[in-house]
């Protein structure tokens, strides 16, 4: 390659100069931008609200009269002969399909104890000759305050998964050397007429950090 | 080398060379300005870390006296941040305990009770929020993962045709996260739980990588924990307020079970479907259902990880 | 002593000085890439601030397009030494200065991988618990571990072995073959342990299925050796164009060689990957499921593994046919393998890892403006550092720099280029 002619060279030199000048224009152009933070700034995240505090009540669903009794509360709701005659023990009626028709006194009650009406019967449970008391139907009596072996007398399994704890919630301490564990009666989650725990509405679900991308499919992720 | 230039441009090549020094100097100039400008963002940058904090060692490196230096520390930075007092432990594990936690997937009725309660006892962030445990919505018949539902937001739980599934940290006995973990942030104790030292971990994200439960969590910015939901019952290992940048994830609420009592997630749930306790000992409940129950799911079994949760049903 | 000293100072003040200086060009090219390296780094600072949410990432989606970019940076580095075998193992002369250029395109790639890796953590402060004795490096279990020691011996190897064989020219001094063939040597063995090495951070992980698969492994390097030699190729002739400097077009066919071979084992490992995942029908093939045809509504990936597999198709019959010999066609095969690849490694490989999540959940990635920006400013970091070795190493390559002429005015730069016989 020949040497280029000093023309070719000053236009060179001056490529270069306005290369260099306008390099030194746009870094302190770009200094100023940067400080005014044009860009990149993170938009502000949509507000989750804590949760409400009802979803972090942890107390039971029901008070048992064990409950009632230990909280010193009213307790003529199971004070049956207010209304009762000892001496005549109430009568169940029934209507035309054999099903037990509840008292209206008593309308709060509503029974489904098993399904096919196959358990619908006051006298399963409470014991005719004293209301204030339920009977086992192998001769023993109990108060309303010692359910559970009621219960576990048709509910073997579960009864014995109770006792071992594993059944319903047990808090507390699970190092029993380091304090006491909570344990429920089965009052306290199931309705003795109508036990099957009913459905209830859940707590919020997760807010995902971002939501790029389409939503899911309705009803679930089924393929 | 040089071309030899003419003798006209001799004489300006002297004034041309300080011409083009001076733009020279002018463009480094600029370009050293706009370098010291583009970090102007760090001047929003208040307390990324302390030098304490930046020095502080390891955790299983520590003595007695580095750690409680480091408690007072974490101390006054939470009644600072959040105007409460904490009482922040380091608890160590008990003697003869290996926890277990078993799920009932008959009772569970997707309440979703444990998640929040999780969040009420752990610190976590709110926004962008963070939860430890992640209810499943399933369809009946499947344990495939792919088919279930963490969005659900029914009107009532339980629906029928489907079955609800919590899933969080398994402690798995062979954990991938921390086979893992570059600086040995996370490992298992002697109780099973496996911790996270948060103020080791570099936020490299591998052990969310690994995981098969998704069950690790990263801080991408500063958390956000609202001051009236604060838990001010806190252990080092457990529910101290993390830092932006580290992972976190559920610890079995360590600073309850450490000290006898149940994790939060159990004591929230209505129906008990969460079962927790000490394997060693053959009078726990988790003993009792793991002798006496037939069917037990140890999510992703094939994975080798050996979980320490347990799911079975009743029926 | 004092005397070798100082030569050595004055050889590194000299090579620091020449990369500041040079013609309208350079400066041009310079100047916007420093535009664009300072637009990253206020990008960092603000991620340095409000932390990785300013990216695109999530806790389903935890690694984004920081570990992308590293993947693919560390084969190039790795296939960058590559082109030392030709010349060291069959002796072939034709190629032995351009094992320099190799191995600075290495050195600039490593320190591009390294700067993505930093941007990457979420306490970047924190570097220190990595260094063994000072912090806990659980090594040998994590692959992580692993990584961080192949990467930075590889390279203080190749920073050795460049700068060793560029200072012995500069003093016109024939090298001691004993302080840098072993070196050379290993530094062969060594890059391929560096991409198998990250390759393994994604084979060990179980819960991925995706990429729990042998396959990973081998196809890496495949690609590695396809797109690091294509850049070289491409760089090369940018060398002869703008520095006269003597490149035959020889050199460039060799390469081309290793190109072909190993686009065409890319092209039958993703064959082989595409039949295990989706012949057996089982629900481990969902990430690839999401990748090639979209699932459950979900399908931002598609057009991008489709393009990449074009491309490679494409790049690779213009590879084998012989109109491949001729330059034009030649690069353009490389600049559609390269691209490829890149897609390959980082949507193609990192994304869906992520997609389902172990639990089965769908959230999708994009990157954000911020993230965009730091990955920009980290490759124009890399051209830069690159642009810089270069403009070091072709004027000593020549002789231009050289010890016999420290006593003469200084390069400025703009003054005509003249070839200098060696």
């Amino acid at each position: 390659m020949e040497p280029i002619s000093a023309h070719a060279s000053a236009r060179l030199r001056t490529r270069t100069r306005v290369v260099l000048g306008g390099l030194a224009v746009l870094f302190f152009g770009m200094s100023v931008l940067f400080f005014l933070n044009l860009w990149g700034r993170t938009g502000p995240q949509p507000a989750i609200p804590p949760v409400d505090l009802r979803f972090l009540d942890t107390s039971p669903w029901r008070r048992t009269y064990a409950d009632l009794v230990k909280a010193r509360e009213d307790l003529s709701d199971y004070d049956c002969y207010a209304c009762h005659d000892k001496a005549k023990p109430p009568v169940l009626r029934f209507d035309s399909g054999h099903r037990l028709l509840v008292p209206q006194e008593h309308a709060n009650i509503v029974m489904g104890h098993g399904s096919h009406d196959r358990n619908n019967l006051c006298y399963n449970c409470h014991n005719e000759p004293n209301l204030a008391t339920l009977q086992v139907r192998d001769g023993r009596e109990l108060g309303f305050d010692n359910i559970p072996p009621l219960c576990g007398s048709c509910h073997g399994p579960t009864y014995r998964d109770w006792e071992a704890g594993a059944h319903g919630r047990t808090g507390g301490y699970w190092d029993r050397s380091k304090g006491a564990a909570t344990r429920l009666s089965c009052a306290n989650c199931h309705n003795p007429h109508s036990p099957r725990i009913p459905a209830r509405e859940p707590a919020p679900g997760p807010h995902a950090l971002r939501t790029a991308g389409p939503p899911p499919l309705p009803g679930g992720l089924l393929r | 080398m040089n071309a030899s230039p003419s003798n006209s441009s001799d004489k300006t090549s002297d004034a041309a060379m300080s011409r083009r020094s001076f733009l020279r100097g002018a463009a480094a100039f600029g370009g050293l300005t706009a370098l010291a400008a583009s970090l102007a963002p760090l001047l929003k940058l208040h307390e990324f870390t302390s030098t304490e904090e930046f020095l502080q060692k390891y955790y299983k490196e520590m003595t007695p006296d580095d750690m409680a230096r480091v408690l007072r520390r974490i101390t006054a930075e939470v009644e600072r941040e959040y105007g409460v007092r904490p009482h922040v432990r380091d608890l160590k594990p008990m003697d003869g305990v290996e926890f277990i936690y078993a799920l009932n997937l008959t009772r569970c009725i997707g309440c979703r009770k444990c998640v929040h309660a999780c969040v009420a006892e752990n610190n976590p962030s709110l926004n962008p929020e963070i939860q430890y445990i992640r209810v499943l919505k399933m369809p009946h018949g499947s344990m495939d993962v792919e088919k279930g539902d963490h969005t659900y937001a029914d009107k009532e739980v339980p629906e029928k045709g489907f079955f609800y599934m919590p899933v969080q940290c398994q402690q798995c006995k062979n954990p991938p996260c921390v086979k893992v973990c570059p600086v040995n942030a996370t490992w298992q104790e002697k109780d099973g739980i496996t911790v996270i030292d948060y103020d080791w971990c570099i936020g490299c994200r591998y052990c969310e990588a690994a995981c098969p439960y998704w069950a690790r969590r990263f801080n991408f910015t500063k958390p956000e924990i609202p001051k009236d939901r604060l838990n001010p019952d806190m252990a080092y290992l457990g529910n101290r307020p993390r830092k932006q940048g580290v992972m976190e994830k559920c610890h079995f609420c360590i600073q309850r079970t450490r000290v006898g009592r149940y994790p939060a997630c159990l004591e929230a749930c209505p129906v008990g479907a969460r079962k927790f306790g000490n394997i060693l000992d053959p009078e726990s409940e988790v003993s009792y259902i793991l002798r006496e129950k037939r069917v037990f799911i140890q999510l992703k079994e094939e994975m080798g990880t050996s979980p320490r949760f347990f799911y079975y049903f009743d029926k | 002593m004092i005397a070798a000293t100082r030569n050595y100072l004055v050889f590194l003040r000299r090579c620091a000085r020449i990369a500041f200086v040079g013609d309208w060009r350079y400066y041009a090219w310079m100047g916007g890439l420093t535009v664009v390296c300072l637009l990253g780094l206020n990008a960092y600072a603000k991620q340095l601030v409000d932390g990785l949410a300013v990216t695109g990432m999530s806790d389903e989606v935890s690694w984004g397009v920081y570990i992308a970019n590293f993947t693919f940076l560390v084969g190039v580095a790795a296939a960058a030494v590559m082109m030392v075998i030709p010349v060291y193992i069959y002796d072939n002369d034709e190629l032995h200065d351009l094992v320099i250029f190799g191995e600075l395109l290495a050195v600039a790639a490593i320190l591009m991988c390294l700067a993505f890796v930093t941007v990457d953590l979420g306490r970047p402060d924190r570097f220190w618990h990595l260094i063994p004795g000072l912090g806990q490096m659980n090594f040998p279990r994590s692959m992580l571990s692993w990584d961080v020691i192949v990467l930075n011996g590889y390279l203080v190897l190749n920073v050795h072995i460049c700068g060793y064989l560029l200072y012995c020219r500069y003093r016109d001094r024939r090298p001691a073959k004993w302080f840098y063939i072993p070196f050379v040597f290993t530094a062969i063995v060594w890059a391929v342990s560096i991409h198998t090495v990250t390759a393994f951070l994604y084979v060990g992980l179980g819960g991925r299925p995706f990429w729990n698969a042998s396959i990973v492994g081998p196809r890496f390097l495949a690609s590695a050796f396809t797109a690091g030699p294509a850049i070289i190729i491409l760089a090369l002739q940018i060398i002869r164009r703008y520095t006269h400097y003597r490149i035959t077009d020889k050199a460039l066919l060799t390469l081309r060689g290793i190109v072909q071979v190993s686009m065409i084992i890319n092209v039958f490992l993703l064959v082989c990957e595409v039949f295990k995942e989706f012949y057996s029908g089982t629900t481990h093939g969902a990430s690839a499921r999401y990748l090639f045809v979209g699932l459950h509504g979900y399908h931002a990936l598609v057009p991008w593994i489709w393009t990449a597999v074009g491309f490679n198709l494409v790049a690779m019959v213009i590879l084998v046919m012989p109109v491949s010999r001729s330059l034009r066609w030649l690069d353009l095969a490389c600049v559609l393998s390269i691209t490829g690849i890149w897609i390959e490694k980082g949507m193609g490989l990192v994304i869906p890892g992520f997609v389902p999540t172990p639990l089965g959940a769908f959230v999708e990635y994009l990157p954000s403006l911020n993230e965009t920006l730091v990955c920009l400013g980290i490759w124009a970091f890399g051209l830069l550092a690159y642009t810089v070795f270069l403009r070091m190493a072709v004027p000593i390559l020549q002789g231009r720099l050289a010890r016999t002429n420290e006593h003469l005015p200084e390069i400025q730069g703009d003054e005509p280029e003249v070839p200098v016989s060696r």
